[in-house]
Order: structure tokens, then C-alpha cells, then sequence
């Protein structure tokens, strides 16, 4: 469903919808993604985009809120590789903007900053993933092929940011509510990815399939976007999350 | 006359310091480190090259006296020997070159030395040396304004408008006091002073707060000139009266203090506010200077060794690591599980040259019980980084209700336990005994090619 929603694409074309020369079926599972790139830092957005260029298209740049918007909104890519610190009012606003007009668009979150505020709240404006600036060429392209197809990223800080929100006693009043705990295995597979393990590695050590890994995370992406577990609210508010 | 013109051109160039409104001030500190650190910047790059026309400055660079014909030099452009000639020549035939070279050196502001952001912070945090032009400039003042009042007096005598000796004393006494009071908006602090109470300069005295010194200094001079009054009234009029008029003028005065109440508290609840300011913006102006400090001493060291590519790495890695920790890092205490870790992982990443990644789940305070599992980790994560090969290492922690877990993951090439070289008994000694002896346990999870995951439980 990714590949069909960017049939007008070209590589290389700065904000500009391209002339839908690619037909859909010609681009397998592995086909290259279509990105833009959101940053305010020129030479970052310039070193992205030699890291990535020949594994996915680059449809466009922008480097504040504003043109953010409208590039995305124009090019409609696989994914959107969005800074957390933006001229304009932040990676958050991008967010807020975009799924008003286009609630299906797939971001990535990527930082310098490791501060929660910023961690979880660009992840429950709605990115589908986080990965700290610092991440290699090979990782990132993962990254954006897991996030293209649905699934969520979680790096190991990520989910430990999760485990801390969702830690503690578990509430005995909402334990019906299943949005405001993680269950057993989603607490296991968070703990692996905060130890280090790729999805792959998750996988093989807990005996289930690498689907079924991605599904827990997406789960878990929901309950941490959706959630107003007691617990989370008030380790939010602690940070000056809400 | 010579004095008066003198006087009225540098005046009118002296005068209007332009006090810069600081309007964005009050509102940046709801803005983020960034914008702080911008506006500081833009602030200081404002300030540098703000004001239309240059104000005469004394130089003590090269000064004679107290640098005001070296000042008065440069601002018009004119050979410094010009000058001091005419000064020297006007002092012979009239005296008039005395009064106004004093009156000059006290109206010129002493050059201020406004440097980079970097250097005023390093002189802030005392890790420069302050310069001691300053000290001497004081001195000159004091001078100056003796010479000065010398100059009057025998100005006025020679031209036979002079006091008559019976009051002559008194004069001298109110002058004194005068002086006295005075003397304190001349320090260097004038300038600062004169921008605080918005050019109210003579109200500064008064509304600022100058510690006991100023206090005992304003007491004195003011028992001078009540001392200089008292012998006027006792000499004009008849003893019997002096109650009287003491009265009358201690009416007067507390009429004046009652009018006047509002007014200098206003004055000085403005200065507590401009003061408090430029504290903050010193602050930020420290920020800056730390910033730029930490990544330029980075930087020269890059290019130093920037053929060695790991060791550009690893100076890249703890560089970024410290800007983190200081631009979005929480404050944590050092006696926390979180911080003994993070202490323990910089550390080796530093030696190593090996990125290593902590991730913490709750934290707690490290009590002697914890001491071991540290240690262990610590161990573990240099064994990681000396043994495994791997370009990264994972550091888990989790501090759970009854018990504290670290995990410690490489993806390198691991080793089969059963055959544990000789060089790696750190293991078994340091790590697994360590923690068997105090109660806890360590797994250690490896196997050729498959990275090594060291496991390590601790009750709380």
C-alpha cells in the first residue's frame, strides 16, 4: 500500500511533485523509498542525503516548519526523515500540520537530543519512530524501510523512555484498560531492544517470528501515543510533557 | 574662556551615552538554551557596534597622568604632544589648563574594555588575569579631583573674588564632604551606575548599595558639610540661635526626604532590576562562551590528529557526549546509580575510543550494597571494548524493586567459555566472583561470532 501512495515521484526534484513515470508495480517490497529530508542544519540534511541517496530517493528538503509543510504535503513521500528541533515551532508542529491534511504520512524523528520531553513528544504528536542523529548509514535506511511498511522504530533509548513510563505497580483500576500497560511479552521485547538487540535478534531469542516482533512495537508505538494511563501522565507531567 | 569651551565641546560629545534598551531581555528566559545563547550573541554583536558616534575615552595606555590628552588625541585626531603642550602652557600662564584637564579627567569615562563574550567570562569565572589599569585610574581620580578643587580655590582668590578666611574653613569642609559623597559614582563602577539609573548618575550614591565603606564614607562626608553649616550659622549669627536653625533645617530636610521618598525608591528598585539583568545576561554570555570553548578546543584537537581516524572519533564522541549532557542533559546527582554508570561508561569510551551506549530504567541512590555490580559492570564493559572487536557497546540498567540489573552487550566476535584465556580471568575473578561474593549474579552469554552479553542481578 506504501509504494502505491507515491506514484508521482521523481528523484532529485526539490519540492516539486514529479511526473508519475514510476509505475507502482515496477518497485518490489525492496524498492528504494521516497524521503524528504526536514532539518534546519544544511550540512546535515547534505550528509543525510549522500548517506542514503542510492538506497532511497530524496524527493525533497526543507529546513523550517513552513516549507517543511508544504513540501511534504506536495511530494507525499514513503517517509519524512523530520528533525526534532525546527525553526517555526518544532518537529511537532510539522506533525500537527501535515496529519491534519494527510493524516496517513509516515515521519521518522531524528535528533541530537536525547531529552524525554522531546523523545515522547515528538512520538505521540504521531512519528512512527525515533533514532538519535548519531546513527550509521546502513541503520538509518532499516529505519526508513520499517517505517515505510508500517512498522515503528524503536531505538534502545526509545525503549527504555517507554519502560520508564510504563514501569510501576500496575494500577488495579485500569487494568481493563488495555492502552495503559504493556503486556508481558511487549515488556520483554522493549527490555531486548533497550539491551541492544536488533528486531532480528529479538526475534530469535524470544522464538517468534521478526512480524511478530514489529507488531509488539507497533503496539506498544499506540499504547505510547493513545495512552492516558495514570502512570504515563504523571511521569510526563514530572517532565513537562503535557 | 578656554576651560568653558573645552568643557562645553567634550560635553556635548560625552553626554548623550546612549543607554541601549535591552527590550528582549525580559522575555528570553522562556525561550529555549538556543535562543538564549543566539540572542546573548546578537546582543553583545549589538552592543559592540552600536553607538552612532565614539565617546572621548582616557587611554592608560601610554598615559602620562591620567591619559586624558591621550584620549582627547585620538578622538579628534590630533598628535598627542599638541595637546600636553597646550595644557602645559595653559597651566603656566592661567592655571586654567589645570582645571580643565581635571574637569576632563573626571567628565571622560575611563575606557571601558569591552571584549568577547568568551574573555569577559573567563575574567567572570576568574580564569584570566584582570587587568590593573583600573586601580591606578582610581587613584587618578581621587588625584584630580584634589587637583581640581586646588585649582578652583585659587582661581577664585586671584581674581579677588575670593572667600574672606573666616569662611574659608567652612568651604573647605563642605567641599571635602562633598567630595567625600561624590567620590563613589567616580569609581569605575560610573559607567555601569549611570546605565543602571538611567543616567540619573547623581542619584546613584544614594540609591545604590555600595557595602559599609560607601555607607561610612556618605557618613562622613555628610558630618563634613553639617560640620561646615554648623560653624557658618555659629559665625553669622549669635550661638543662642544655632538650636533654632538646626531645627528648622532638620524640618526642611525630612519635608525634602518625605517628597523625595518615592522617587529614589523607584530609582532603586530600577538599579536592583538592571543589576539583577545583567547578572542574568552575564550568565547566558557564560553559556555562549562555554560552548564555543569546549568545541573549539575539540576542534583544534581534530585537526591535530585528524590522519588518525579513530582518534578524531573519539574526540568527536566525548565532545558531542558533553554538549548533550550540557545542553539537554538532566541534572543528576552524583550519588545515583545513573550518574556512577554514566561516569564508568564515559570513562572508557574515552580510553577505549568505543562508543558506549547507556540506557537507564528508574535509578536509585548508590548505596555501598551497589558498590560491586559498578565495579562488575565496569569491568564488563572494558572487557567489551579491549576484547570484542565490536564498534559499539550496550549498556542496559534497570532498577527494579528489589533488585538492580545491568546488561552489557557487544555484537564483536564473543569466545567460547569454555576455553577463557589467560588474559581474560578478569572475567571469572572480577566479574563473576566479584559478584557470587557479595551476593549477586553474573550470566555471561557468548559464543564465537556471536557477540558476548554479560548479565549482572544484584538485590537491592
Amino acid at each position: 500500500m506504501t509504494q502505491n501512495q507515491n506514484e508521482f515521484t521523481q528523484p532529485d526534484t526539490l519540492g516539486q511533485p514529479g511526473t508519475g513515470d514510476v509505475p507502482a508495480g515496477e518497485r518490489g517490497p525492496d524498492g528504494p523509498r521516497s524521503v524528504v529530508i526536514v532539518d534546519d542544519h544544511a550540512m546535515f540534511r547534505s550528509g543525510v542525503r549522500h548517506e542514503i541517496g542510492d538506497r532511497c530517493r530524496v524527493l525533497g528538503e526543507a529546513e523550517d516548519v513552513d516549507s517543511a509543510v508544504q513540501v511534504i504535503l506536495q511530494t507525499k513521500p514513503d517517509v519524512v526523515l523530520l528533525d526534532v528541533h525546527l525553526p517555526g515551532g518544532g518537529g511537532v508542529e510539522v506533525l500537527n500540520r501535515v496529519h491534519q491534511k494527510n493524516p496517513d504520512q509516515k515521519f521518522l524523528a531524528l535528533s541530537v537530543s536525547d531529552a524525554a520531553e522531546d523523545v515522547i513528544g515528538v512520538i505521540r504528536a504521531g512519528a512512527r519512530g525515533y533514532v538519535t542523529k548519531s546513527i550509521s548509514g546502513p541503520e538509518l535506511i532499516d529505519a526508513i524501510r520499517r517505517v515505510a511498511e508500517g512498522d515503528a522504530v524503536f531505538s534502545p533509548r526509545l525503549a527504555g523512555f517507554v519502560l520508564d513510563a510504563f514501569s510501576g505497580a500496575i494500577d488495579i483500576a485500569s487494568v481493563d484498560e488495555d492502552l495503559d500497560r504493556l503486556s508481558p511479552r511487549e515488556r520483554e521485547v522493549m527490555r531486548l531492544i533497550a539491551r541492544g538487540y536488533a528486531y532480528k535478534e529479538v526475534a530469535k531469542e524470544l522464538f517468534i517470528s521478526i512480524k511478530t516482533v514489529e507488531t509488539h512495537v507497533s503496539s506498544v508505538l499506540r499504547k505510547l501515543q493513545l495512552s492516558n494511563r495514570h502512570q504515563l501522565t504523571r511521569w510526563a507531567t514530572d517532565r513537562r510533557l503535557v | 574662556m578656554v576651560s568653558v569651551s573645552a568643557h562645553g565641546r567634550s560635553g556635548s560629545e560625552l553626554e548623550p551615552g546612549p543607554v541601549l534598551p535591552r527590550p528582549e531581555a525580559h522575555e528570553a528566559h522562556t525561550d529555549s538554551v538556543r535562543d538564549q545563547v543566539l540572542q546573548t550573541a546578537a546582543r553583545k554583536a549589538e552592543e559592540e557596534t552600536g553607538p552612532g558616534h565614539r565617546r572621548a575615552t582616557r587611554v592608560s595606555d601610554g598615559a602620562l597622568l591620567g591619559g586624558v590628552c591621550t584620549g582627547l588625541a585620538r578622538h579628534l585626531g590630533w598628535p598627542v604632544m599638541v595637546l600636553r603642550i597646550g595644557f602645559v602652557a595653559l597651566a603656566i600662564t592661567q592655571f586654567v589648563g589645570v582645571i580643565a584637564y581635571a574637569a576632563l579627567w573626571l567628565l571622560m569615562p575611563p575606557e571601558s574594555r569591552t571584549s568577547a563574550p568568551g574573555l569577559d567570562a573567563h575574567r567572570r569565572q576568574g580564569l584570566r588575569q584582570e587587568t590593573k589599569h583600573r586601580r591606578r585610574a582610581d587613584w587618578g581620580v581621587l588625584l584630580a579631583l584634589v587637583v581640581l578643587g586646588a585649582g578652583l580655590i585659587w582661581l577664585l582668590q586671584m581674581t579677588g573674588l575670593g572667600i574672606r578666611q573666616q569662611i574659608f574653613w567652612p568651604v573647605a569642609f563642605a567641599c571635602a564632604g562633598a567630595a567625600l559623597v561624590w567620590r563613589q559614582a567616580d569609581t569605575a563602577r560610573q559607567n555601569q551606575w549611570k546605565k543602571d539609573a538611567g543616567g540619573r548618575v547623581w542619584l546613584a550614591p544614594l540609591v545604590a548599595r555600595g557595602g559599609w565603606p560607601s555607607i561610612i564614607r556618605v557618613v562622613i562626608g555628610l558630618a563634613l558639610v553639617g560640620a561646615a553649616f554648623g560653624i557658618v550659622v555659629a559665625q553669622q549669627n549669635q550661638i543662642q540661635q544655632l538650636p533654632d536653625v538646626l531645627a528648622m533645617t532638620v524640618l526642611a530636610l525630612a519635608g525634602l526626604a518625605v517628597v523625595a521618598a518615592p522617587w529614589l525608591h523607584r530609582s532603586r528598585t530600577a538599579l536592583n532590576e538592571a543589576r539583577a539583568e545583567k547578572v542574568r545576561a552575564d550568565a547566558r554570555a557564560d553559556m555562549a562562551a562555554h560552548l564555543h570553548d569546549s568545541v573549539l578546543q575539540t576542534l583544534a584537537l581534530i585537526q591535530r590528529q585528524s590522519d588518525d581516524p579513530k582518534q578524531v572519533q573519539r574526540l568527536a564522541r566525548r565532545q558531542e557526549r558533553e554538549l548533550r549532557t550540557w545542553l539537554y542533559g538532566e541534572e543528576v546527582s552524583d550519588a545515583t546509580l545513573k550518574a556512577a554508570l554514566s561516569n564508568a561508561a564515559a570513562d572508557i569510551e574515552d580510553d577505549r575510543g568505543i562508543p558506549v551506549e547507556l540506557i537507564m530504567v528508574g535509578d536509585c541512590e548508590v548505596t555501598e550494597k551497589l558498590q560491586p555490580i559498578i565495579r562488575a559492570a565496569r569491568e564488563a564493559i572494558v572487557n567489551a571494548a579491549k576484547h570484542s572487536g565490536a564498534d559499539k557497546i550496550d549498556v542496559y540498567a534497570e532498577v527494579g524493586e528489589e533488585q538492580v540489573e545491568i546488561f552489557v552487550r557487544d555484537r564483536g566476535k564473543g569466545f567460547d567459555q569454555d576455553i577463557i584465556d589467560e588474559d581474560r580471568m578478569g572475567v571469572r575473578g572480577s566479574i563473576i566472583g566479584r559478584m557470587a561474593r557479595h551476593g549477586g549474579t553474573a550470566r555471561i552469554r557468548s559464543g564465537p561470532g556471536e557477540g558476548t552479553e554479560v548479565r549482572l542481578e544484584m538485590p537491592r
